[in-house]
């Protein structure tokens, strides 16, 4: 008998725990030549502002041991043309649509809030104040928890869709992070964001990236990311997403043992377009192999004995 | 659907032409009979190390093959990812991505096209003189080929060029060979020859040439597209990271060399 992989994220039911990370996956139509959409747990879009942004001046990207830099600056075509021209051909898939949103203000993040809010074929938001690669908010507001908590509280009051709050990575205590976002109102936590990185060509004396420093993603990041979502488990009673370096099953698992309800695959996508499809199915290998009956059983089963 | 098969290609040959360039040949799905010249592939020899994103290389030729097609890829081994790739042997398998991108096109009523080639630039450009060459008599144009390189040694691609029936200009920067100095300004010197209204430029090579490219056609209303080059994660759209800046109606614009391109209109290019 096939395992049950559905899994629960507040209110929000995922048929399995497999998620896109944002940024990493586009509005989903780039990927539909290789991946079947009603494969996945959900789809998170990538992230949106209030108006469309033509994001940072290139270079934006560079290779590095395991994994990329990255300083995009959240280039995205803004709410309006997200909800008129993306969504629509969304709708058709039997997949949960979560939305990454981020604003400039605590004024703005609950205006984008509010603008997809009642949005048929929008199942969740994800709140992104870790974003190292913009100088006003993103990850300003998630490096202190108080405005990161300030931040959901806006959100929240501003929707009543699940709220997802996603954290970065670069800060001196998660879990306190954490809890100020649970107690904000946050249903659900996704972490970790990109950390904060930077490469230098040495033969012309200057970074790669135009940015100057980028979020660094890939396998190199998971250990951090298997930790952090460890001590955040830990730190609150929400649900918490795990991402960070996923590029097989064996990779996400790690993070659902460490009591991550779902996952989110995201550089894993630009080198295997496939992954994400791959890993729903090594998941249930996986479950198959060791004779358990529901994902959930695994979920947070780690013993450290 | 793409499938696992699709994005996996098998290593027919791979050998050393030049001086740290190499032609590999791959087997590859029968999704690739559709390649256009302009297109690329992102090529991957597997692992999480370095290299860890698929290398965009342009495809060189493309014929027939019992697993779907053949394609060529001539590549220089510059960097750690196209030097692991050149360890490859025959029998190896690589991860491949394509065909992606746009292509090269050519306008009603060209009757010639002139390819200017700097060093490696050369190789979707050969792609595209067979094509404008072999293809049904009524595509077919005049071509002109200026192919430049360092020296003799890595000057690639002219015997097929040739072979196409194209005529063949060379320069090389050490004079080991035709024309010493750059291949644009021996273009520059017989532009005058060519039939603005009937003639498609068609560049491909290193930014400092492409953008002196686009200073010796400012002033003739000669068509010239150019293939550019960016470092790229994913190859189609989705991690954004190949942007390049472009003359937009209201000012500066962002496209994406992978998706938008590779091949662009030269005079929409802003260099940076």
């Amino acid at each position: 008998m096939r395992p049950l992989t559905e899994v629960k994220i507040g209110s929000l039911v995922l048929k399995n725990p497999v998620m896109t990370a944002s940024g990493t996956f586009g509005y989903g139509e780039e990927y539909s030549p290789y991946v079947d959409l009603n494969r996945l747990g959900a789809v998170v879009v990538k992230g949106i502002s209030l108006e469309p942004r033509k994001g940072n001046p290139p270079p934006r990207i560079m290779e590095t041991p395991g994994g990329m830099l990255n300083a995009i600056g959240l280039q995205n075509v803004g709410a309006r043309a997200f909800v008129t021209e993306k969504l629509p051909w969304l709708r058709q898939f039997d997949t949960k649509v979560i939305v990454n949103i981020f604003g400039e203000t605590l004024g703005e993040y609950g205006e984008v809030a509010a603008a997809l809010t009642g949005v048929p074929g929008i199942h969740a938001l994800e709140v992104n104040i870790s974003c190292p690669n913009v100088q006003k908010g993103g990850h300003v507001f998630g490096c202190d928890p108080g405005v990161s908590g300030e931040v959901t509280r806006a959100v929240r009051s501003a929707t009543d869709l699940p709220v997802i709050v996603k954290l970065s990575p670069n800060v001196s205590d998660i879990a306190e992070i954490a809890r100020s976002c649970e107690s904000a109102g946050a249903d659900a936590l996704s972490l970790i964001n990109t950390l904060l990185g930077m490469s230098i060509d040495v033969e012309r004396r200057v970074p790669h990236l135009r940015n100057i420093t980028g979020g660094l993603s890939g396998p190199a990041v998971r250990p951090v990311a298997v930790r952090m979502v460890w001590n955040t488990v830990n730190a609150v009673s929400i649900p918490v997403i795990g991402i960070g370096g996923i590029m097989e099953a064996g990779d996400a698992l790690e993070f659902l043992i460490a009591g991550a309800k779902a996952v989110q695959v995201g550089t894993a996508n630009f080198v295997n377009p496939r992954v994400t499809m791959e890993i729903v199915d090594g998941i249930e290998e996986y479950l198959l192999r060791h004779g358990f009956g529901d994902v959930n059983e695994v979920i947070g089963s780690l013993k450290t004995g | 659907m793409v499938t696992r098969e699709d994005l996996t290609a098998e290593i027919l040959s791979n050998a050393e032409v030049a001086p740290c360039h190499y032609l590999l040949a791959l087997a590859v799905s029968p999704v690739y009979r559709d390649a256009r010249p302009g297109q690329f592939v992102m090529l991957r020899p597997g692992g999480l190390g370095i290299p860890f994103l698929g290398r965009p290389l342009g495809i060189y030729s493309l014929s027939g093959h019992a697993r779907g097609a053949r394609i060529e890829i001539l590549y220089r081994a510059a960097g750690r990812g196209t030097k692991v790739i050149s360890t490859r042997c025959e029998g190896d398998r690589l991860e491949v991505l394509g065909p992606l991108g746009n292509r090269f096109t050519c306008f009603p009523g060209m009757d010639t096209a002139v390819l200017v080639a700097g060093g490696i630039g050369i190789a979707p450009l050969v792609f595209l003189a067979e094509r404008l060459t072999t293809g049904p008599a009524k595509d077919r144009v005049r071509v002109v080929a200026y192919i430049g390189a360092r020296d003799a040694a890595t000057l690639l691609g002219v015997d097929r060029v040739r072979a196409f029936g194209a005529e063949v200009r060379i320069s090389t920067d050490d004079g080991s060979a035709g024309h010493r100095g750059p291949v644009t300004e021996l273009f520059r010197n017989e532009m005058g020859s060519f039939d603005t209204a009937r003639t498609g430029v068609f560049a491909c090579g290193p930014y400092p040439m492409l953008r002196r490219m686009g200073e010796i056609v400012a002033d003739r209303p000669m068509p010239c597209q150019v293939l550019m080059e960016e470092r790229m994660a994913c190859g189609m759209g989705a991690c954004l990271g190949c942007t390049i800046e472009v003359r937009g109606p209201g000012g500066p614009e962002y496209r994406q060399v992978c998706t938008d391109g590779p091949v662009f209109d030269l005079r929409d290019i802003l260099w940076r």
